[in-house]
């Protein structure tokens, strides 16, 4: 067989310039980035198993009367706090394969011989990674209209759970993120990363009987699944305004702030072939 | 008029204490084909990758287009890059692939569509280009890899083992390719590759490496003559004539003469080169021309020590040593 190489039009440097400007790199990296998630079976195999975690805990809180003291609104809050904690922690397992899976996957180099700048990259992944959170919030809202109908609060609800989780699902998000840029292997971000999900997550479980000293609110406002989650607590349950406990919501805007910076200051040396911030 | 589209000047990069690559300094002109050759661990790949930006250089400078090393973003407009065992996301089809790097470019999405089509054409998977990436061969891999290498029309494209893995008919249709794009589209080609006759049949220039530094470079006749290879040739004429051929040949002081006993109509010529004047190749270019001239007829000429293998060989070994 022989190949035949068509001359191409040709197109100068400038103006290419132009072109790609005018299209964002880190648009088009998100699109597909979100459609390789999506089609690949890895975002909807984690959003069945999701719903199926959500669907258990809804029946329980609504059905079983006999054993069931919660009130509706705690039963609400607990719904709408469970899918939020593990709406953000799987955005963080997600975003913490950007870098470091595709490294391991020989893809990376190809990206990084494009003229997209490694800030687009890195946004463009980050967009991605924060598609899971907004489809674990779809998959959220029939279950929070079931629980909460009657009570008058589903509006509230929702809202919150939407304010609160992006929120702290956009700083998880960086923080997987940081983890894939600066470890050597795929295995060592997710190992890491869901590490740091067990940390995040197992605080929340915690029965509130539990005796809560100073040290333990410490504690809680530290970590920002815990200290979101409070703050949602706060308004649902205890019926305070938005604005009254507003200082649960510090450690998930620092975390947010913090990472997000990181990530911009140290991002061109973390998308590259040889992992870590000091790498040559 | 060409112009110089590939400069390298003591390019140099260290791993910590470990040197990948030293001083290596070489160019490349536009339509040219540059073949990077070396063992494993030369240092190849690191060249390539510090001329494509992936990796910042220790030291030294080079320019791609004229685009000097610390403008990474313009170098980046201007090559197209095959990296070595580059991977493929499965799921997605060639045309997908393509298609999402040429909006990487800046192509819309109905400009990306055509280009991704025509490309796909050019490496022959036109049939392809809705089958998932992951039914593809090697082959067809390396070729859709080629594909997105010229997706933005380079100046100056870099293909990194592309032939590796390859069956002998994947490796002419790759390398058939890596001509036809120098052509056709004027692109400076730098083809780090094994494949050293194939390189001599298809690089105009070769650039060899050696623990990280260059051991030659020049065109493939300048790499060889520089090697200073011992030449040998052997001479088949007829049976009948070996004793006239033998005479003839005795007028040439600096060539000895010897017979292989297993096959008495081939004769073994090895120059002397103390002494020689204009090289080894200019007393075998006289002694086959007296041999024709004396009306014997040649059966098979073979010269040895004259080929690009026979130079990396011993450029390699040299250094090593």
């Amino acid at each position: 067989m022989t190949l035949q190489v068509a001359p191409p039009d040709v197109r100068t440097p400038e103006e290419s310039r132009a072109i790609t400007e005018r299209q964002s790199g880190w648009l088009v990296i998100a699109e597909q980035e979100s459609r390789d998630l999506w089609t690949s079976g890895r975002g909807s195999l984690l959003l069945f198993l999701f719903s199926i975690l959500l669907s258990a805990v809804t029946y329980l809180t609504s059905t079983n009367q006999a054993l069931n003291f919660l009130e509706q609104r705690e039963s609400v809050n607990l719904v709408l706090q469970l899918a939020v904690a593990v709406g953000v922690l799987v955005t963080l397992v997600v975003s913490a394969d950007g870098i470091s899976g595709e490294r391991e996957r020989g893809t990376l180099e190809s990206l990084l011989v494009t003229p997209v700048p490694r800030r687009s990259i890195i946004a463009g992944k980050l967009i991605a990674a924060l598609t899971m959170w907004f489809a674990t919030f779809v998959v959220t809202i029939p279950y929070v209209w079931v629980l909460a109908r009657g009570v008058g609060i589903l509006g509230q609800a929702l809202a919150l759970g939407f304010c609160v989780g992006t929120l702290v699902a956009v700083g998880l998000a960086c923080v997987g993120l940081l983890i894939s840029g600066v470890c050597n292997f795929n295995k060592t971000s997710i190992a890491a990363s869901l590490f740091l999900m067990l940390i995040l997550f197992a605080p929340t479980q915690l029965p509130s009987g539990l005796p809560q000293g100073w040290f333990f609110d410490v504690l809680r406002r530290a970590n920002p699944v815990d200290s979101g989650l409070a703050y949602i607590s706060s308004i649902l349950v205890n019926g305070h305004s938005w604005t009254q406990d507003l200082s649960y919501l510090i450690t998930p805007l620092l975390t947010a702030i913090i990472a997000g910076g990181a990530l911009i200051l140290a991002g061109p040396r973390l998308v590259r072939l040889t992992p870590g911030v000091n790498a040559g | 008029m060409t112009s110089t589209t590939v400069e390298a000047v003591r390019l140099t990069k260290h791993y910590g204490g470990r040197s990948a690559v030293q001083d290596v300094s070489f160019t490349a002109s536009q339509g040219e084909i540059v073949g990077l050759l070396g063992p494993n661990g030369a240092g190849k790949t690191t060249t390539i990758r510090l001329l494509t930006t992936v990796l910042v250089p220790t030291s030294g400078e080079f320019s791609i287009a004229g685009h000097p090393s610390t403008s990474a973003s313009e170098i980046r407009r201007c090559i197209g890059v095959l990296p070595e065992s580059s991977g493929y996301p499965a799921h997605q089809t060639g045309g997908e692939y393509l298609r999402f790097f040429a909006r990487l470019y800046g192509l819309s999405r109905s400009k990306a569509n055509s280009l991704a089509a025509e490309l796909l054409a050019t490496v022959g998977l036109e049939q392809r280009a809705e089958s998932s990436v992951s039914t593809y061969s090697r082959g067809m891999r390396q070729r859709l890899g080629i594909a997105r290498a010229l997706i933005n029309d380079p100046v100056v494209v870099f293909l990194d083992e592309p032939t590796l893995g390859l069956d002998p008919a994947g490796q002419a249709q790759v390398l058939d390719l890596i001509r036809t794009i120098a052509k056709t589209r004027a692109a400076t080609v730098v083809l780090s590759t094994h494949l050293l006759p194939e390189v001599e049949d298809v690089c105009s220039k070769v650039v060899i490496l050696n623990h990280g530094r260059v051991a030659g470079a020049g065109s493939v006749g300048e790499v060889i003559s520089t090697a200073l290879i011992e030449q040998s040739a052997e001479l088949r004429v007829p049976i009948d004539l070996v004793e006239r051929a033998r005479n003839v040949l005795a007028g040439f002081p600096n060539l000895a003469i010897d017979q292989l006993s297993e096959q008495p109509d081939v004769l073994v010529l090895a120059v002397d080169g103390a002494g020689t004047s204009g090289g080894s190749g200019d007393v075998m270019n006289a002694a086959l021309a007296a041999i024709t001239a004396a009306g014997i007829p040649v059966l098979r000429f073979e010269l040895e020590g004259a080929r690009l293998s026979d130079a990396f060989f011993k450029m390699t070994s040299e250094a090593v040593a």
